[in-house]
C-alpha cells in the first residue's frame, strides 16, 4: 500500500523574476519528502509576443515551406515516437514553439526526429518533416550549431567514409573471418551478378559482421554470383544528409556512383534500408540510376530455391520491427515477412504498431549518433520503447533488418531489464541458422 | 389579363440577381430599394474585394444592377420604400414611399430580400473598446480602408507591424443573444488577412480563433492560402478584453493550445463582426406578418428542403434576411425564390383561365 501523501494547507505563492510560482511548505507525497523547493510548481508564463522570426527563417528555406502549414489537428503528436518516449515533441508542438518565439535553430526540436516519417503519414496538412528537419539542420550545421556526438560522427564520415571513424582500409577485413569466399570487385573486376553494398554497420561493427558471415553463407548457399566494394565503399550517407549535411552525402554519393559505374552488374543488393533509400530515392537525383533492391527483397524472390534450404527448425516466437526507412519510406512490408514466414517451426507474431504503423527504433535522421542528446530529452530511448513492445506481444526474437538495429535493441533489452528474454537477431542470421 | 409584378424588396446581391432572373422569365418585377443606389451592403459598407474570389466589389455589383436594369420588365425604385400592404398574394396592394410621394400597387408575389446589418461590437458586453480605442476596428472598417488602397493605424496613420483579428465578435454568444455563426466573417477575416499581407508585407497578421469555419472550397481557398501563401498566424482561443498601454492597445486571452496566458500588444485589432437582421428585414417581417425564427430572421417554413418559402403562400425570402449567408447562397436562394414567385404565379394564372 502507497503510503498516505500530506501537504501543509497553505502555499506560498512568490514570483522570480520571471515568472510566478507555488511552493509548499511541507509535503510528503508517497512517503516522499517534496517540502519546500522540491514541490515548486511553475505557472504558465504569459505569452508577451508572437515572434515568427525563426518561424519565417525555416518557412522561407527551400524544404521548410511546409512548418508553416499546420493547422494544430494534432494528429501527429500520437504518431510521433519521440513524443511517445517522453519528448514533448511532433510537428504540432514544435509549430507552436516557432510561432512563439522559439529559436529552432538552437533548440533541441531540431535534433529529436528521426525522420520516421511517421507524423507525415498521418498528417492531412503534409506538413513534411523529411523536408523540413534536413533543410533546418543544414543551416544549422552552417552556422555551427550542431550536437557534438553528431559533429563527431560527421567528421569521422568526412575522414575516413564511415561513421566509426574506422580505416576505411579495414572495410573489407570482415572477409578474412567468412568462412566462404567473398569476391572483392576491385581486385576481380569481372561481371557479376550481384553487387552487394555491404554498408558500415555489416562492415565493421561486431554484431553487423555477424551478419555480414551469414549474408555471405546465405548467398553461397543458393549460388548467387557476387561481390563487394571492398575498401572503395564508403557510407551510403542518407543518414548524413538527413543530419544536416547535403554536400557530405553528395560528395559520398558521387563517390559510391563512380565505384558502382566501374563493374558489370545487374543489381545491387544493400544489407540495409537507408543505403536501399539512398540509392534508390536520391543517388538517381545525382545522375546515377542503379537497379538495387534490399537483402529481402532479393532472397524473397527467390523463395523456390532458399525455401528447400531452409531445413534445419527455429522453433521461438518471433516478432519483426519494420525498419522505417524500407516500410513507411519505401513501401515494402512483404518482403521481411515472406522471409520470417518461410522459416519452419516459427512461431511470428505481429507488434501492435506494425507495417505502416511501425513504431521508430530511434536510429534513423541522424538519431543512430545522438543517442546521448536524445537521453538528457527523452524518458526512454525509442528503442526501449520498442524492445518493451517485443516483450509485451510474447516474442523471444526481434527479428530486424536494419543494421543499425542490431545493437541499439540489444541494448535497450539491457536497459530494460530483458537479458535473457529477448534475443535481438537480424533475418539475415535467421535463414543462416536454418539451412544446414 | 394584366399581370402582376412580383415585388423584389432590396437591391443586394440577392434582390437583383432575383429581379434578373425573374425578367428573364417573362415576370414583370418591381425592383424597390430604400437607399439611392443599387448593390446593397457590399457597395454601401465600401466592401473592396469580393470573398472568396477577390472581385472587385464595385464591378461586381454594377454588372448584376446593370443586368437586372437593363430588362425591361425591371421597373427599379430607389429611395422607395414599402409603408404597408395589404390582401394576399396573388393580389396583394402595396404602398409604396418614394421621392414622388405615396403610391398603391398590386403586386402578385413578394420576395423579400432587406439582409443583414453588421453587429456593432459596441455593446455592452463587448470589451473590446470599439467605441473607446482607435486602433480597434472592424472587419467593415477593414474594407473601406482596403477599397482607398491605404491600410494604416488608426491612430498615427502609419502602417502597422502587427494586426490581429479577433473571430466570432457578435456571434455564438448567449449573452449577447446571438446564437448562429454568422458563417462568412471567418472567410473574410481570411481574405483581409491576405489582403493587409499583400498591402504591407512587413506587417504580421494574426487570427485568434474558437475554430475556424471555412465551409466547402473556402478551406482551402482562403484560410490555407492565407496560412501557407501568406504567412497569416492562427491561434486557437479568442481574445477576452482589450486594454491599453500607453499609445498601445493590449490584447488579453489564453493561447489554448499553449496553455498559456496571452498579453501582447497589436497595433490594429479587428473585430471579425457577425451578422444580425437589418432593419429593413425586422420591418418588412412585420409589415407583412412573417413570423421570425428563433434568431429574428424570416421564417422560411419548408425545413432543409425549402429554403425561401415563408408562412405566407406567395411571399418568400431570399438571402440574409433569412439568416446569415455568403454571397453565393444568397443568389442561389434568390435564384429558388423567383422559381417558386413565378410558379406560384403559374398556377394562380392557370387556376383563373380554367375556372
Amino acid at each position: 500500500m502507497a503510503e498516505k501523501s500530506s501537504y501543509k494547507t497553505t502555499a506560498e505563492r512568490r514570483r522570480t523574476k520571471d515568472q510566478s510560482f507555488v511552493e509548499k511548505e511541507q509535503a510528503v507525497v508517497e512517503g516522499i519528502d517534496i517540502s519546500g523547493q522540491w514541490n515548486r510548481m511553475y505557472e504558465p508564463r504569459e505569452i508577451q509576443d508572437y515572434d515568427t522570426t525563426y518561424l519565417d527563417k525555416l518557412t522561407d528555406l527551400p524544404g521548410g515551406e511546409s512548418m508553416g502549414w499546420c493547422y494544430q489537428c494534432a494528429q501527429c503528436v500520437p504518431a510521433c515516437p519521440v513524443d511517445t518516449a517522453g519528448g514533448d515533441y511532433a510537428p504540432r508542438k514544435i509549430f507552436r514553439r516557432l510561432q512563439n518565439g522559439n529559436d529552432f535553430f538552437n533548440h533541441r526540436d531540431l535534433w529529436l526526429c528521426t525522420t520516421c516519417q511517421n507524423c507525415l503519414r498521418v498528417c492531412p496538412k503534409e506538413v513534411d518533416m523529411i523536408q523540413i528537419i534536413p533543410a533546418a539542420r543544414a543551416l544549422a550545421v552552417l552556422e555551427g550549431n550542431v550536437p557534438d556526438e553528431l559533429q563527431e560522427m560527421f567528421q569521422n564520415v568526412a575522414e575516413y567514409g564511415n561513421p566509426m571513424g574506422q580505416s576505411p582500409r579495414k572495410r573489407a577485413r570482415w572477409t578474412r573471418k567468412a568462412d566462404a569466399a567473398v569476391r572483392v570487385l576491385p581486385k576481380d573486376p569481372a561481371p557479376v551478378e550481384v553487387l552487394w553494398f555491404v554498408g558500415d554497420y555489416y562492415a565493421y561493427h561486431g554484431r553487423g559482421v555477424d551478419a555480414a558471415n551469414a549474408m555471405t553463407r546465405v548467398y553461397n548457399r543458393l549460388g548467387v554470383d557476387f561481390g563487394i566494394l571492398g575498401a572503395d565503399e564508403r557510407s551510403d550517407g542518407d543518414s548524413q544528409r538527413l543530419a544536416g549535411e547535403p554536400g557530405l552525402f553528395e560528395e559520398l554519393a558521387e563517390h559510391n556512383i563512380a565505384q558502382f559505374r566501374k563493374y558489370q552488374f545487374d543489381k545491387i543488393v544493400v544489407s540495409g534500408p537507408h543505403a536501399y533509400n539512398a540509392i534508390k530515392n536520391e543517388y538517381p537525383k545525382l545522375g546515377g540510376e542503379f537497379p538495387v533492391e534490399h537483402y529481402t527483397q532479393f532472397l524473397s524472390a527467390q523463395m523456390p530455391k532458399l525455401k528447400p534450404l531452409l531445413t534445419r527448425p527455429f522453433t521461438r516466437k518471433v516478432t519483426f520491427h519494420d525498419p522505417c526507412y524500407l516500410g513507411r519510406h519505401n513501401g515494402e512490408y512483404d518482403a521481411p515477412r515472406a522471409l520470417l514466414q518461410a522459416v519452419p517451426g516459427i512461431e511470428f507474431t505481429e507488434m501492435y504498431r506494425c507495417k505502416a504503423q511501425g513504431y521508430c527504433c530511434g536510429g534513423g535522421g541522424g538519431g543512430m549518433w545522438l543517442d546521448g542528446y536524445a537521453a538528457l530529452h527523452q524518458t526512454e530511448r525509442l528503442s526501449e520503447n520498442r524492445v518493451k513492445e517485443a516483450v509485451e506481444v510474447g516474442a523471444e526474437v526481434l527479428a530486424v533488418c536494419c543494421p543499425y538495429e542490431v545493437s541499439r535493441f540489444e541494448d535497450a533489452v539491457k536497459s530494460t531489464d530483458n537479458d535473457g528474454k529477448l534475443e535481438v537477431l537480424d533475418i539475415i542470421e535467421i535463414l543462416d541458422r536454418c539451412m544446414e | 389579363m394584366e399581370q402582376h409584378p412580383i415585388l423584389i424588396i432590396g437591391g443586394g446581391p440577392a434582390g437583383l440577381e432575383a429581379a434578373r432572373g425573374a425578367a428573364e422569365l417573362g415576370c414583370p418585377v418591381l425592383l424597390v430599394e430604400k437607399e439611392t443606389i443599387l448593390g446593397g451592403t457590399p457597395i454601401l459598407s465600401s466592401y473592396a474585394a469580393l470573398t472568396p474570389d477577390m472581385e472587385s466589389a464595385e464591378e461586381a455589383m454594377k454588372r448584376m444592377a446593370d443586368a437586372a436594369t437593363s430588362e425591361s420588365l425591371v421597373d427599379v425604385r430607389t429611395e422607395t420604400t414599402v409603408v404597408a400592404a395589404t390582401g394576399d398574394a396573388p393580389e396583394i396592394t402595396v404602398t409604396l414611399a418614394g421621392p414622388k410621394g405615396e403610391e398603391q400597387v398590386v403586386v402578385g408575389a413578394v420576395i423579400v430580400c432587406t439582409g443583414f446589418q453588421h453587429f456593432d461590437p459596441g455593446r455592452e458586453t463587448q470589451m473590446y473598446g470599439y467605441y473607446e480605442y482607435d486602433d480597434v476596428i472592424t472587419l467593415v472598417d477593414v474594407e473601406r480602408m482596403l477599397k482607398a488602397g491605404n491600410f494604416v493605424r488608426p491612430s498615427t496613420g502609419e502602417k502597422p507591424k502587427r494586426v490581429c483579428f479577433i473571430q466570432c465578435v457578435g456571434s455564438r454568444d448567449r449573452q449577447i443573444g446571438n446564437f448562429w455563426c454568422s458563417k462568412v466573417c471567418c472567410g473574410i477575416a481570411c481574405k483581409e488577412a491576405i489582403e493587409i499581407r499583400e498591402h504591407v508585407p512587413d506587417c504580421q497578421v494574426f487570427v485568434f480563433y474558437i475554430d475556424m469555419r471555412m465551409y466547402g472550397f473556402w478551406e482551402d481557398q482562403l484560410y490555407w492560402k492565407a496560412q501557407e501563401k501568406h504567412k497569416v498566424q492562427f491561434i486557437r482561443g479568442i481574445v477576452t478584453e482589450i486594454t491599453r498601454r500607453g499609445d498601445t492597445v493590449v490584447i488579453k486571452g489564453e493561447d489554448t493550445t499553449m496553455g498559456r496566458p496571452v498579453e501582447v500588444p497589436m497595433d490594429v485589432v479587428v473585430l471579425s463582426v457577425g451578422m444580425e437582421p437589418s432593419e429593413g428585414t425586422t420591418a418588412m417581417a412585420k409589415l407583412f406578418e412573417l413570423p421570425l425564427e428563433s434568431h429574428r430572421f424570416i421564417e422560411t417554413v419548408g425545413g432543409a428542403l425549402n429554403t425561401v418559402s415563408t408562412s405566407r403562400p406567395g411571399i418568400f425570402v431570399a438571402g440574409c434576411a433569412a439568416g446569415p449567408a455568403d454571397l453565393e447562397d444568397s443568389v442561389s436562394a434568390a435564384g429558388a425564390a423567383v422559381m417558386k414567385a413565378a410558379g406560384f404565379l403559374r398556377k394562380h394564372a392557370l387556376s383563373t383561365e380554367t375556372a
